[in-house]
């Protein structure tokens, strides 16, 4: 079991740490509902330190044939992303972030649970040289509505980065101006001792921890994927809905997409809504039905603290995708209503 | 001190009884009052939703009567006792986190009026309850 670098510190904010896909993280600091209302409303940081990342250096041109977007094409020191590693079937390896520093050198991030696989994967796949930076450095994400009242503002746009700079007074390795919460707001990597100080400042100035279970609750609002929940190597961007890839290159996986593209796909990612007052919450495989015809099954849920209601996502046989429609979902041999939507849900 | 804090933080409150699917049980004259102890709350952190036990449902000791529901999973809530649910805490229904926000006062889940009095001394003491809790965190 690995363990956020960031843990006297997360102790310190009284943190209820927990496992997540192989880590000891924070799941909570007061309450889920309070962290995710503080993104919406106002700001929050999490702590990001069980993401992988990879720094990736070699030839352009190889590193171009494993990702499904157009590295070539993209500017320095900007993100392409969210984008992915495929297998040949279409399949996700893994989704990814990816930053270009230059034609040779590239940063990545990975999903916790994926980072060795990658690591491995690029190296079988290619020539290109893999320095793994996960434990290096410290991860955190500060997000939210009102952020730049809380931080100062970065001279940065919306998934441009910058290495080797400095924020909050601190030296930091890398600063973008991203995030996986449908809000405002930056990552920042640097080393524990300088993610801990910076912790420090941002809780002074009225910043509120975020846990894990906020992370989730957040991103499923968005109709945001999660690795092994909702994708998978099974699972392809155009089933999916999650559009991580250009066309106009080569790509292992590309042959799928294209011919799905062409045909059609037989199931297709779709968001719920439930009643509001309905407190049963889907679980992972529950059945989605139309007149007691199984249609498909849920593959994320939770209960979305700022829509005041039960969301969450699953895959249904493509042809019942009737945007509005209602379905039953069998939560423990029981009915439960809900609506088919579409994404985000605010 | 009318409490024992385990492991430095689960709160085991020594008015009442305890069973071993993490139920209290606090015994006034012929009712028991039920609801999940503190460590079960934090076992299954931010809890969002709780279906209740119909009133005047006749239960035995150990059947499932109540779900809680969690951002992690749903429970099962068991009977401590054979009984018949006399009052349900409807606060719940809008507010299922006063379960988290305080276990053992306003998180109260059902009330149960006891058929059979000589079941009470099958229930754990608070003292074997945080034994229970000290085995299962290896403590």
């Amino acid at each position: 079991m690995f363990s956020t670098p960031l843990l006297d510190i997360e102790l310190k904010l009284n943190a209820d740490i927990g496992e997540f896909a192989g880590w000891k993280m924070p799941m909570k600091y007061t309450s889920y509902q309070e962290e995710h209302l503080a993104v919406r409303s106002s700001a929050a940081f999490f702590d990001l330190s069980h993401m992988g990342r990879l720094k990736v250096t070699g030839k352009i041109d190889e590193f171009d044939l494993l990702i499904a977007k157009d590295i070539k094409k993209a500017s320095y020191n900007t993100m392409i992303g969210p984008t992915a590693f495929l297998n040949d079937k279409g399949g996700f390896i893994d989704d990814i972030m990816s930053y270009k520093l230059s034609d040779s050198e590239f940063l990545i991030v990975t999903n916790a649970i994926n980072r060795e696989k990658i690591v491995n994967w690029i190296k079988s796949n290619s020539n290109l040289d893999v320095e793994d930076l996960t434990f290096k450095y410290g991860m955190i994400a500060i997000q939210g509505r009102n952020v730049w009242n809380y931080i100062e503002k970065i001279d940065l746009k919306p998934l441009e980065f910058k290495i080797n700079t400095k924020f909050l007074g601190e030296e930091v390795f890398l600063i973008s101006r991203s995030g996986w919460t449908g809000e405002d707001g930056v990552e920042v990597w640097g080393s524990p001792e300088v993610i801990s100080k910076i912790i420090q400042r941002l809780i002074s100035v009225g910043v509120k921890p975020a846990g894990l279970i906020c992370r989730d609750s957040i991103r499923q609002e968005m109709g945001f994927v999660l690795y092994e929940e909702d994708i998978g190597e099974n699972i392809t961007p155009v089933e999916a809905r999650y559009w991580v890839f250009s066309l106009d290159k080569q790509f292992i996986g590309r042959e799928k997409i294209v011919e799905q593209l062409k045909n059609g796909v037989e199931k297709i990612r779709i968001g719920l809504k439930l009643k509001k007052g309905e407190r049963s919450i889907p679980r992972k495989d529950n059945k989605i039905k139309i007149l007691d015809n199984e249609i498909g099954y849920v593959t994320s849920s939770t209960f979305s603290p700022y829509l005041n209601r039960v969301i969450g996502m699953g895959y249904i046989n493509s042809k019942y995708a009737l945007f509005g429609y209602s379905v039953d979902i069998e939560i423990r041999n029981k009915q439960v209503e809900a609506k088919l939507q579409d994404f985000p849900f605010i | 001190m009318s409490e024992i804090i385990v492991g430095g933080k689960y709160k085991v409150l020594k008015d009442r009884y305890y069973s071993e699917t993490d139920e209290w049980i606090l015994i006034k004259e012929n009712i028991a009052i039920v609801g999940i102890t503190d460590y079960a709350q934090k076992k299954l952190r931010d809890i969002v939703g709780v279906e209740l036990p119909e009133i005047g449902k006749e239960v035995k000791a150990n059947d499932p009567v109540a779900v809680v529901e969690s951002v992690k999973a749903a429970a099962d809530i068991y009977s401590p006792l054979a009984g018949k649910v006399i009052e349900v805490n409807q606060k719940l229904t809008d507010s299922p986190e006063l379960i988290n926000k305080d276990p053992y006062g306003e998180g109260w889940i059902f009330k149960l009026e006891i058929s059979d009095r000589n079941e009470i001394e099958k229930l754990l003491s608070p003292e074997k309850y945080s034994e229970l809790i000290k085995q299962r965190e290896g403590l």
